[in-house]
């Protein structure tokens, strides 16, 4: 059997859902942040299987979009992290449902 | 090509699977590096070499080695049985989460044809055109892509270092 683009959208269906399930299930805050990584690939993976499977793919459109992506979530992880820190330094804790306000 | 992908799909689910259900923190963070890896064998199958690379380089390269630095910077690294590991409401997040789920899969599958025949063989998408490509109509989101991770990174030097220096 030859692999379509219904394969790709339902391997990104169920990674995003997985990626969901551990953001809204965990309290651990780094886990949370590795589900959003998660999340976002299986997006990037959704936008290179259109590309490919597409109309025109001479416009490299999926892999620029896709480029910007992985920009923005790399920017997203380092500020997450730090403020992790932020967090971890002024609560003592990375369990998320011990901060429940941004000031004490 | 087929055997590949399914072996390639089969690893980033249980990377995907293992990294949310594991207690371990470290643990987790090594299986969303397996993930990551298989997602880059999936973009090379999809003739995005650059953007494998690139998932290479930035993901496992970077995000991994940051969020094990994070770790190492917060919490004790064995996953202690008494602490609870999952959060008040999970039961309503597991039931979005399966709905959602449903929405997208059922589209899918009842949708009976679907594109198969790509258009890529018959050409080459070289990182050339890729970069030429970047260089002449998207300059200006570069543009803004540079100002961005310029921002975010001065932002966290500063909310990882205020909080220490009161």
């Amino acid at each position: 059997m030859e692999i379509t683009l219904n394969h790709y959208l339902i391997l990104s269906a169920v990674l995003f859902t997985i990626g969901l399930i551990g953001a809204l299930t965990r309290r651990h805050i780094i886990i949370m942040l590795v589900c959003l990584e998660i999340m976002l690939n299986a997006a990037n993976l959704n936008l290179i299987a259109f590309w490919h499977f597409g109309p025109n793919p001479i416009l490299l459109h999926g892999p620029l979009f896709t480029l910007f992506t992985i920009a923005i979530a790399a920017t997203e992880a380092a500020l997450g992290l730090a403020l992790v820190l932020a967090i971890y330094r002024h609560f003592k804790t990375v369990d998320l449902e011990q901060v429940q306000d941004l000031k004490e | 090509m087929t055997v590949a992908f399914y072996i390639m799909a089969a690893i980033a689910v249980l990377g995907a699977v293992m990294a949310i259900a594991l207690r371990n923190v470290v643990h987790a963070v090594f299986s969303v590096l397996l993930f990551f890896s298989a997602l880059a064998g999936l973009f090379i199958l999809l003739l995005a070499e650059f953007i494998a690379v690139v998932q290479v380089l930035v993901y496992i390269g970077s995000v991994g080695i940051l969020m094990l630095f994070a770790i190492m910077l917060t919490t004790k690294v064995t996953g202690d049985p008494t602490r609870k590991l999952l959060s008040r409401g999970w039961a309503w997040g597991g039931l979005v989460s399966g709905a959602l789920l449903l929405a997208f899969l059922v589209p899918l599958i009842t949708q009976s044809k679907s594109e198969s025949n790509s258009q890529l063989s018959n050409f080459n998408p070289s990182v050339k055109d890729l970069g030429l490509t970047l260089m002449d109509p998207y300059f200006a989101s570069v543009g803004v892509i540079a100002l961005l991770l310029t921002a975010g990174l001065i932002a966290a030097v500063v909310a990882a270092s205020s909080a220490s220096g009161e």
